[in-house]
């Protein structure tokens, strides 16, 4: 008897209305150490969609880092010789990127949808604005050209190649598995480089190709201990830095003499 | 066993790094040479940033150089006069490296400089080195007189102004020679990550005219302290040196320096030299193909130096 109260208590809201859907969603660890031992981690972000009605649902996890400028240079071959190019900077480019769905992004929502929710590694916001500038054509005013001219996605995807070699950009359109009805999980790895920052991951709930409900979860990755002292230190007082490690490998190698003529 | 790099930022294999340190030190102390002109290039080839691993470097060399220096100097093998003087052109010459490798760094051009640098630098001084040093073992194997030492040193040596005497090395020469030579070393040594000895000890030997016995311990002593200003400078100016990576070089080096200084006694000069000079035209072939093959990717992420 008291079960079936509670049980009708618990589902009572939901009742009168069609409620709008919703998502929700939690990390197994939202703070990642990063200390001398290292090599990468794996979180567990398990969520749930709410929706009365039984329309069917996909949902999508795009976790964020730290933003960080990417420095690319394009090797061009000049007298036989293998030369770099003039470094260009992009800009808007996450130190990590994951997106995990639960099917492929192109079939949960179209081409603009997903350009504007930054869904999926080639609708990530990344430009060059150095190379960017503005000038009439064709009598419009203010259109955004880039120096780079047609080769600007070819420089725009090799930042996204490059990453991607390194481990710290993925896409995953098998990465959100539904565990039971309306019940789902998904994971996060980071790898050992992944930068060290705030994480943000977002988990977006589609219908009928369209967002209806998104929550966000935060996700802190910092060095911790002495990792975290030495990095501090190297950056805050550089000198002083330089100096006592000098100092200490000088010391070491006196050390290490004196130890050996001993013997 | 893994262990994370604060300033590099990746996690490397402990005891490999080790080794790889051991493994340096012996060759360094052997031939009385640094060996960042080694190390510099197999830890990129492991992952190491390059500006981490070049600025790492000078740590692990003034390191193992000064392990070194002091085995010398109990045989009285070092002349500190010259030290000093190839030390002080060395000052300078480290303060301009560091500040142009900064430029080229800036101007994406860093990456070409330093393997022009390995490529010239090492074919020539390797070639150079394997010939010379072959050719005294081909004429010991006959059983021909060694050449005959060519007292007559370059005029030039002695034509020039601020004469100073160098009892150690019973030389009477100008200063502006080491000087010069010195601060050239300076300046290598901030680019290319190296002490600079596979340079300086010849120069000390066929320009100089140095004793034999005198060069490596002099020449290490001229590392030490350019190695040490280049360590600082990059620590200060761009937050580079990562102490733990030359930590665990350090423990290898000094361990495998000691072992080499003592190794180098057994074998002949002239042996010595030629297995150094293939070693040096490997490494300086090897950083110059990446020149010319095609590479599998034609876009490079510079690491650093954005905003």
């Amino acid at each position: 008897m008291t079960l079936l109260a509670a049980l009708a208590l618990a589902t009572a809201p939901v009742e009168p209305t069609p409620a709008a859907p919703a998502i929700s969603a939690a990390l197994t660890d939202t703070n990642v150490r990063v200390s001398s031992d290292f090599s990468g981690a794996r979180i567990i972000l398990y969520g749930a969609v709410f929706d009365p009605s039984t329309r069917p649902s996909d949902v999508v996890v795009l976790v964020r880092g730290p933003e960080q400028p990417v420095r690319i240079t394009r090797r061009h071959k000049v007298a036989g010789l293998w030369l770099n190019s003039r470094p260009v900077v992009f800009r808007g480019a996450p130190g990590f990127y994951r997106a995990a769905s639960n099917r492929p992004l192109a079939d949960i929502a179209n081409f603009g949808t997903l350009r504007r929710l930054g869904a999926g590694m080639d609708h990530l916001p990344i430009s060059a604005p150095g190379e960017q500038r503005t000038e009439t054509r064709y009598g419009v005013r203010d259109v955004v050209v880039s120096r780079l001219g047609a080769d600007y996605y070819v420089w725009r995807r090799a930042v996204v190649r490059l990453k991607q070699k390194a481990g710290l950009y993925d896409e995953d359109e098998r990465g959100v598995s539904f565990v039971d009805r309306g019940l789902f999980r998904a994971a996060i790895s980071l790898p050992a480089g992944a930068p060290t920052g705030v994480y943000r991951a977002d988990i977006l709930l589609f219908q009928d190709g369209r967002p209806v409900a998104v929550r966000s979860r935060t996700l802190t990755v910092e060095k911790v201990g002495l990792e975290r002292a030495l990095y501090v230190w190297a950056h805050v007082r550089p000198w002083s830095y330089g100096l006592a490690s000098m100092a200490f490998a000088l010391a070491a190698g006196w050390a290490a003499s004196a130890a050996f003529r001993r013997e | 066993m893994e262990i994370y790099l604060p300033i590099a930022e990746v996690a490397v294999n402990a005891p490999l790094i080790v080794a790889l340190g051991a493994l340096v030190g012996f060759i360094s102390g052997m031939f009385g040479i640094g060996g960042g002109f080694l190390m510099t290039p197999l830890l990129v080839f492991f992952g190491i940033p390059a500006p981490v691993a070049v600025s790492s470097m000078a740590l692990h060399v003034a390191g193992s150089s000064m392990s070194s220096v002091m085995a010398y100097g109990r045989r009285r093998a070092v002349d500190l006069r010259m030290g000093g003087v190839l030390a002080g052109g060395g000052v300078v010459g480290a303060v301009v490296g560091v500040e142009l490798f900064r430029v080229l760094r800036l101007l994406g051009q860093a990456d070409l400089i330093v393997a022009l640098s390995y490529l010239v630098f090492l074919s020539v001084i390797g070639g150079l080195m394997l010939t010379e040093s072959l050719g005294a073992i081909v004429r010991r194997r006959r059983g021909e007189p060694a050449l005959a030492h060519r007292d007559r040193r370059p005029i030039w040596l002695y034509g020039l102004p601020l004469k100073l005497r160098f009892p150690r090395s019973r030389l009477y020469i100008s200063v502006i020679p080491p000087l010069v030579l010195g601060a050239f070393v300076g300046v290598l040594s901030a680019i290319m990550g190296v002490g600079g000895g596979f340079i300086l000890v010849p120069a000390m030997i066929y320009i100089l005219r140095m004793p034999a016995g005198m060069v490596v311990g002099t020449s290490l002593l001229q590392i030490i302290v350019t190695t040490a200003l280049t360590g600082v400078l990059q620590a200060g100016r761009n937050q580079t040196v990562d102490v733990v990576l030359a930590t665990l070089l350090l423990i290898g080096g000094v361990v495998g320096a000691q072992l080499g200084a003592r190794a180098s006694s057994r074998f002949r000069a002239e042996e010595l030299r030629a297995i150094l000079a293939l070693i040096v035209l490997l490494v300086g072939l090897r950083m110059g193909l990446g020149l010319f093959l095609t590479p599998e990717e034609p876009f490079v992420l510079m690491s650093g130096m954005v905003g």
